[in-house]
């Protein structure tokens, strides 16, 4: 049992924040604030085409699709280092994690030599088309339909809480070929397809976040289906496990613990009672970072995580709530025009325990695959 | 970072495993609080467990995990300072230990061969007589004791006080995730065989939430221990210390709550974990203690 990082995962770490120096630009706290919005989506293009450009976008996947083949620690490395910056790559750390990886396992050859090139050279940006406003942690009850109509698929529905749809090229969309939990199937769905519309909903989160996309009669054909007809189910189930872990959300939460206790010691302020709730915030940040950690050394050695990933998942919303809340207690300024990372930082932490799947669902697995209680009556 | 075991950490922690498994059953007939084991320490000694940490292949890390287990079983034994802080001491000291805070009682203080004597700043070793100290009765589910008198003791110098008080806090640390864990157990047990509304109490959402959110502290309480032992890093010791003793007073209540009057009687094994971590939550000044510390050598 070693806790010591490698020499060449030093290097590696030290590499990233030596490009994040050379290429955050001097107002990028400024710009960090909205990860969905205009300027940081053009932001993120170029800033993911320089690290494609440094082999930093996509390292550890296969040499073939412009990566070098590095283990599962060298993208959490880089995962941290981006999102303890503020995420800079913007929506594109999803296809880094999760929908490349998920296309290059799934995808057919077309498929693959279309999508996965412009994502290794970090000119493209993807939506998930998940939850519905029927279908949020029940997602199998998801009703946008895709009818076979001679040649085409006809789409029809609605998706809601989208990420990133006002400016995304494709959307990776779940939508009901036939009745039941198996009639799921996935398309991709180039987003300025006919009969696609996005309406941006106005939040506490940050501008440009989350959308309603309707689809009416928006047609792709048969070979924009990836995988089989029915097949959703299990690549979805393979591709948030990879998301589930995939955002070291606690990196940027220490960050801002650490920036925040900073702010207070130098005015003075760190008393007793703010020792104590750092000392807590902080506790939990090193908690969900080794038990993400210990998801991360699974897959190195080649395990399939199990419900200690949901564990990883809890873990960390609980960090990001605690240093939210910490902020707002003790540096109430930070949001009122005082401090936009930590403000940014605490838009982005209200939603840990919702975005890519509810905390609740994950407690839910805890006890029951983890714990091994008898499960809910269905 | 490779949290695989070495073959010679596996070996050990086997050992100590099937060691575990012999001694992790109440029995029937025992009503009281404490609950030793001369037989378990015996194993123990004639195992050399107690050096392992100053074996190079084994090192502080494998003592952690071994306090961890050994915590898990219902009997106690002085097991936490004599793995984790004697071998840290440089000093050749008898052991069981226990450790005597601005002269209150401590946990096998009557049967101690050496006092870790801690007053105020001030950091010393004793090494009692037997009239020197006495046994308290307690609820802490430790054999508990005090000093009588006054005693000879060794003042350290302040670099050895705070490599002291690192280990300390690494040994309740790692008992405390141990502790915690079995008390976890236990608890799982009860909510899966008592039915309530004609189902198991396990199925109900609102004390399944509850038990998963208790098990991803004992988790974290559990690294934090181990990364701690691994380090000897007094921030993070302090770190692990303050996790610890925090999660525990959650932990606690939530599992004395859903195993109900259950859980209030002699005859569930309950209260020898949950006293257990009552026992530990005050030691070095408790969170705040820990968290003074973490102010100190994590936000500098």
């Amino acid at each position: 049992m070693d806790f010591d990082w490698t020499e060449e995962q030093r290097d590696f770490r030290a590499t990233v924040r030596a490009f994040l120096d050379d290429n955050l630009p001097p107002d990028w706290e400024a710009l960090a604030h909205g990860p969905g919005s205009a300027v940081q989506t053009t932001f993120s293009k170029q800033f993911c085409g320089a690290l494609a450009q440094a082999g930093l976008l996509v390292p550890h996947w296969p040499a073939r699709w412009g990566g070098r083949d590095a283990d599962p620690w060298a993208s959490f490395i880089l995962a941290e280092e981006m999102w303890a910056a503020g995420e800079p790559r913007g929506g594109q750390y999803m296809n880094v994690n999760w929908i490349g990886p998920t296309l290059m396992r799934f995808g057919s050859e077309e498929q693959q030599a279309r999508y996965i090139p412009p994502m290794a050279q970090g000119q493209t940006l993807w939506c998930q088309g998940f939850s519905e406003p029927e279908a949020g942690s029940d997602l199998a009850s998801l009703r946008t339909r895709a009818e076979l109509h001679g040649e085409v698929y006809r789409i029809n529905g609605q998706k809601i809480w989208t990420s990133y749809a006002g400016h995304a090229d494709t959307c990776f969309l779940l939508a009901r070929t036939s009745p039941g939990k198996s009639g799921i199937s996935i398309f991709l769905l180039p987003m300025d397809t006919p009969g696609i519309t996005v309406r941006q909903i106005p939040s506490i989160i940050g501008e440009g976040d989350i959308h309603e996309v309707f689809f009416d009669d928006a047609e792709v054909p048969p070979t924009a289906m990836l995988g089989e007809e029915g097949q959703a189910w299990t690549i979805v189930r393979e591709a948030l496990s990879l998301e589930r872990v995939g955002i070291p959300r606690f990196a940027l939460a220490s960050r801002m613990l650490h920036r925040a206790v900073a702010l207070l010691k130098r005015e003075g302020r760190f008393n007793h009672g703010a020792i104590d709730q750092a000392a807590r915030a902080h506790a939990a940040c090193e908690a969900a970072r080794l038990g993400s950690y210990h998801i991360i050394d699974q897959r190195c050695h080649g395990q399939i995580p199990g419900p200690e990933a949901s564990a990883a998942r809890f873990g960390t919303v609980n960090a990001e709530r605690l240093v939210a809340e910490f902020v707002v207690e003790h540096v109430p300024e930070a949001l009122a025009g005082g401090d936009a990372m930590l403000q940014a930082h605490h838009q982005r932490a209200i939603v840990a325990g919702i975005a890519s799947g509810a905390a609740e669902i994950q407690l839910n697995l805890i006890a029951t695959e983890l714990l091994e209680l008898p499960r809910e009556p269905r | 970072m490779d949290f695989t075991l070495t073959p010679d950490q596996a070996a050990v922690v086997d050992a100590i495993e099937r060691l575990g498994r012999q001694f992790e059953s109440k029995p029937t007939e025992f009503d009281g609080f404490a609950l030793e084991s001369r037989e378990l320490e015996e194993e123990l000694e004639n195992g050399g467990y107690f050096d392992i940490a100053s074996i190079p292949e084994m090192g502080p890390v494998t003592a952690a995990l071994a306090v961890e287990r050994l915590a898990r079983s219902p009997y106690t034994v002085e097991v936490a300072l004599s793995m984790l802080l004697r071998p840290h001491l440089d000093m050749d000291i008898p052991r069981p230990l226990a450790l005597v805070e601005n002269g209150r009682p401590g946990r096998f203080v009557d049967r101690a061969k050496t006092l870790i004597v801690i007053d105020g700043e001030e950091v010393g070793i004793a090494h009692p007589d037997p009239a020197d100290v006495e046994a308290v009765e307690s609820l802490y589910a430790y054999p508990m004791g005090r000093v009588k008198g006054a005693l000879s003791v060794q003042p350290l110098p302040a670099e050895q006080a705070d490599q002291v008080r690192t280990w300390i806090r690494v040994a309740c640390a790692a008992e405390i995730a141990g502790l915690m864990q079995a008390a976890i157990d236990a608890t799982v047990e009860h909510l899966t065989v008592r039915k309530q509304f004609g189902r198991a109490l396990g199925t109900f959402q609102a004390l399944r939430h509850r038990m998963a959110e208790c098990a991803v502290l004992a988790g974290g309480v559990r690294r934090l221990a181990l990364k701690a032992a691994w380090s000897g890093d007094p921030g993070e010791a302090a770190l692990a210390a303050f996790h610890a003793q925090d999660s525990a007073g959650k932990v606690n209540y939530d599992v004395h709550q859903m195993t109900g009057a259950m859980g209030m009687t002699l005859e569930m094994p309950l209260h020898l974990w949950t006293y257990r971590m009552k026992a530990l939550l005050s030691e070095l000044g408790g969170r705040s203690g820990q968290a003074a510390e973490v102010a100190r050598y994590c936000f500098d």
